[in-house]
């Protein structure tokens, strides 16, 4: 009996840390709890730099960052999304905050069924319905090349045929079988629901109708939206997007970027998803050190610190705050530029890759750099939350810090420091020679873009180059502004001008944000989008590809396993998306690795409503 | 005729031979009885000692990083005035930051003395439109904010010593090519450079023979500022983020670098290179203070 007992409790813990749902998964969270009161106005600090400047649900280049589409999905209820449950832990596809109900795939895979939850309303008292998603579906089918979120082969490019079979339910054909957990979580969490009804029309005060249904009508409201989406000075005063479907409202808008929220008191989705704040405001700051100083006087209850604060910690926690950092959905690395002119053929070789690997001390550099904010990459599928994604054989470091084994791999494969400096002393292709495209004498130099303004950046770069130097690698750093580094780190062919970087990081926040599948389609695959060290191998695009259309989780471990070990990129400590310090008295945070949020779950306890009738 | 004419020779020298020694005397005897003056050569010196003397007496690794041993405190074993953030012993950092500082500073402001020295005497000597498009020049390059100008090619082109130096001078400039202008207004109607005229002597030789020679003393003393400047703009820079790459470092970057742990009390990464630069800079303008006392000549006399 108690063997049994114990089965349990292993297959549920199993359960719980690995996920069990078929099409999005679960990734383990912390537990968030307290007794609501209501109302109350939160001020949320936006991250530095970060300017709200899009509503629009289909988002247009330039305009893509994350915290766009955080506020406009409390307006506009995503159908699928990287949703958290109230009161439990981990992230699925669908939920209470979710329109969508579970996808169901045919046997085939090759034709999968979405359910709209029912009794939702706009808030102008129409019903959501099937019309309101194919309306997207039209939009973004006939104007992809101006949505943000399009990239080729993929939605709507992979879907034959949209159908609808009743007022809440669609049924998309898809060009091919793909792997319902990479399409549910990483295709159907890009679907919408717009206000058909409200929209579908070609000029301003023209007949609302079925436009959308014709190519041409679809262009021509599509541009009619985008014109009012960029006229940021007037989305509080802009009727068309008072329509709305998600438990919150618009209540302002300033061209700082200022955006304050309301509950959508017309709002019929489940009742969980009912806000308790009176109020949200998020807002904006030009640099963390202003951020940092707002924070102090108390004029942000949900800010961050940087992480060499995090030594203060027990200051803020004496102040009545909670610090608690936000740990991203996301992989951290240096990109190698496997064209770069100068070190293509170094680059290329596996050895030189796997020695660069073992001189980067991860640990240290998180512990010491980071304060402790950080975590060590160890592959492409993030090491932290905890997934299903992740098998046993990528939680293991497969090049931990060792400058002597570092030493060794550069010196089986004929590299001899000289003055400080390794250089090849026995070229050609053998197994213990230097490798192809390696000329007698080539000196082991690199050139790395890094993006400047963090300390914690620079101090990383520091210890690099102070660890590769260990083995006679010679790095020079060049710090340049962020979009610098991100116009310089673009795919190149060899010797062609501008392609004589050798690696680039850009990753102060995280490099690479994953939707909730972890596939590395558009990071190294073959001629991928953000493949931008060019880095190519059949079998990655081979094992890369089994993510998207083979259902067994073993292609994702494979990919995972692969690709950590054959380091397309040098993996660097993951930082968190920010080290969040929240009031004690707010509760009901939880902070959603895909660095979305969820501020109708937010609520103060007894002991704030007590102060703040005091104060009255 | 020539011979009722009294020999024509300039100032300095006129008083070349007899009077030199007398003069100089008297320029070092008013330099050395300002006790500021005094203070800061000394200061300078000891700095000067400490930069490039100081690594033979303490020897510390300035190179490869130990976070096993980030920010130690003052009086840890083995590291007097404790360690930065990445482990790097504070006393021998301040060390070797400030050769880069003093050097960066010597350099710009020698360069920007020199070139601003030359382009002013030019103006000054032949006057008319020479002078009216090369100070329109001055005026314009004046009228942008020599920080923006800073910032702006610091962030194209990656900083390092030469490059450093380069554009610091090439801001730096403008101040003493505008009073060495003032200065060669007045000299070029002076007895002796007219007389060189008609002699046959040509322009360069009257900038570089006599106008240059005669404004030494404001050259000189605009020298010390020019360098305590650079000194502070190499600071300014590197507190921007935009000083040499490291593992090199500077005053004005350890400063930098120190501020980002304000709030944990870490004062050992923050006065020291702080301290070490007002000395510095206060060093120069005390210097400059005592030259342009001592080439005065209404104080000479």
């Amino acid at each position: 009996m108690r063997s049994l007992r114990s089965a349990a409790a292993v297959l549920l813990t199993l359960t719980a840390v690995t996920g069990c749902t078929r099409e999005g998964g679960r990734i383990d969270m912390g537990p968030t709890g307290g007794t609501p009161v209501e109302g109350g106005t939160v001020t949320m600090a936006l991250p530095p730099a970060a300017t709200p400047n899009w509503i629009f649900p289909i988002g247009a280049p330039g305009y893509g960052g994350s915290y766009n589409s955080g506020i406009y999905s409390l307006l506009f209820t995503p159908v699928y999304d990287a949703v958290q449950e109230k009161g439990k832990a981990g992230l699925a596809s669908h939920g209470p905050g979710t329109l969508g109900l579970e996808p169901a795939y045919s046997d085939d895979n090759k034709t999968v069924t979405v359910p709209l939850r029912e009794g939702v309303k706009w808030s102008d008292g129409k019903p959501v319905t099937a019309r309101d998603l194919e309306f997207w579906f039209r939009l973004v089918k006939a104007n992809k090349a101006e949505w943000a979120g399009y990239s080729v082969g993929t939605m709507p490019d992979n879907v034959k045929r949209f159908e609808t079979l009743d007022d809440h339910t669609v049924r998309l054909h898809l060009t091919r079988a793909y792997n319902p957990d990479w399409f549910t979580a990483n295709q159907l969490t890009l679907l919408r629901a717009l206000p058909q009804h409200a929209w579908d029309a070609k000029t301003d005060g023209g007949p609302i109708g079925d436009w959308d249904r014709t190519a041409e009508g679809a262009k021509a409201v599509f541009a009619r939206l985008m014109k009012h989406a960029k006229s940021l000075g007037s989305y509080g005063s802009d009727p068309l997007w008072k329509t709305v479907n998600g438990p919150w409202k618009l209540a302002g808008w300033r061209d700082s970027g200022q955006v304050t929220i309301v509950p959508n008191e017309k709002y019929t989705g489940p009742e969980s998803e009912r806000p308790h704040l009176d109020k949200v405001v998020f807002k904006p700051f030009t640099t963390a050190d202003s951020e940092y100083n707002v924070l102090r006087s108390g004029g942000v209850d949900y800010g961050y610190i940087p992480p060499s604060v995090m030594a203060q910690k027990e200051k803020f926690e004496g102040r009545g705050y909670r610090v608690d950092p936000w740990e991203g959905w996301a992989a951290t690395y240096i990109v190698y530029n496997f064209n770069s002119t100068h070190a293509g053929p170094m680059m290329d070789q596996l050895y030189i890759r796997q020695a660069m690997q073992h001189l980067v001390d991860q640990e240290a550099m998180s512990d010491v750099i980071w304060q402790g904010s950080a975590t060590p990459t160890l592959g492409p599928v993030p090491a932290k939350p905890k997934s299903q994604y992740l098998s046993e054989a990528m939680e293991e470091n497969r090049y931990p810090y060792d400058v002597a084994r570092a030493r060794r791999l550069l010196a089986a494969h004929g590299w001899r420091a000289e003055d400080g400096t390794a250089r090849c002393v026995r070229p050609g292709t053998g197994e213990d020679q230097c490798g192809k495209g390696i000329e007698q004498g080539t000196a082991l130099e690199l050139t790395l873009l890094s993006q400047s303004g963090s300390t914690e950046t620079t101090n990383m770069m520091q210890e690099l180059k102070s660890s590769l130097s260990k083995a006679g690698i010679d790095l020079t750093v060049r710090q340049q502004p962020l979009n610098s580094v991100l116009g310089s780190s673009v795919p190149c062919r060899a010797k062609d001008p501008g392609c004589d970087w050798d690696m680039s990081f850009f990753g102060t926040a995280g490099s690479w944000y994953y939707p909730l599948n972890p596939s590395g389609e558009q990071l190294f695959s073959t001629g991928a989008s953000a493949n931008f060290g060019n880095y190519s191998d059949k079998r990655a695009d081979r094992v890369i590809r089994a993510v998207q259309y083979s259902p067994d989780m073993k292609a994702v471990h494979e990919y995972g396993e692969y690709l950590a070990e054959q380091l397309p990129v040098m993996w660097m400590p993951n930082p968190a998306y920010q080290v969040s310090v929240i009031r004690n008295d707010l509760r009901g945070v939880s902070q959603n690795p895909t660095v979305s949020f969820a501020p109708q779950h937010w609520y103060y306890v007894k002991k704030h409503a007590e102060r703040k009738g005091a104060e009255k | 005729m020539s011979t009722t004419a009294a020999p024509v020779t300039a100032p300095g020298q006129e008083e070349a031979a007899p009077a030199t020694p007398s003069l100089a005397r008297r320029t070092l005897r008013v330099f050395t009885g300002n006790k500021l003056a005094l203070t800061g050569v000394v200061v300078l010196a000891l700095l000067l000692a400490f930069s490039y003397l100081g690594p033979l007496l303490h020897s510390t690794e300035q190179i490869h990083t130990d976070l096993s041993r980030a920010n130690l405190p003052p009086g840890s074993p083995g590291h007097l005035l404790g360690t930065t953030d990445l482990g790097y012993d504070m006393l021998g950092r301040l060390m070797v930051a400030g050769r880069t500082s003093l050097e960066i500073g010597l350099a710009a402001g020698l360069l920007a003395t020199l070139f601003g020295t030359v382009y002013g005497a030019i103006a000054g000597y032949f006057g008319g439109w020479v002078d009216a498009t090369m100070m329109r020049v001055t005026d314009a390059a004046l009228a942008i904010p020599a920080m923006f100008l800073l910032v702006v090619v610091a962030a194209i082109v990656t900083p390092g010593k030469g490059v450093l130096i380069m554009i610091i001078a090439a801001v730096a400039w403008l101040s003493p090519a505008r009073l060495v202008r003032g200065e060669a207004l007045a000299l070029r109607d002076r007895e002796y450079v007219q007389a060189m005229r008609m002699m046959g002597g040509g322009g360069a030789r009257a900038v570089f023979k006599h106008i240059v020679p005669n404004a030494i003393g404001t050259v000189i003393v605009n020298c010390t500022f020019q360098i305590a400047d650079a000194i502070l703009y190499v600071s300014y820079l590197a507190f921007l983020g935009l000083s040499i790459p490291p593992p090199s470092a500077d005053w004005g970057s350890m400063l930098s670098a120190g501020i980002t742990y304000t709030q944990n009390g870490y004062w050992w990464l923050i006065f020291p290179p702080g301290i070490a630069i007002v000395l510095v800079v206060a060093a120069f303008n005390f210097i400059g203070d005592g030259l342009r006392d001592a080439f005065e000549v209404r104080l000479r006399k």
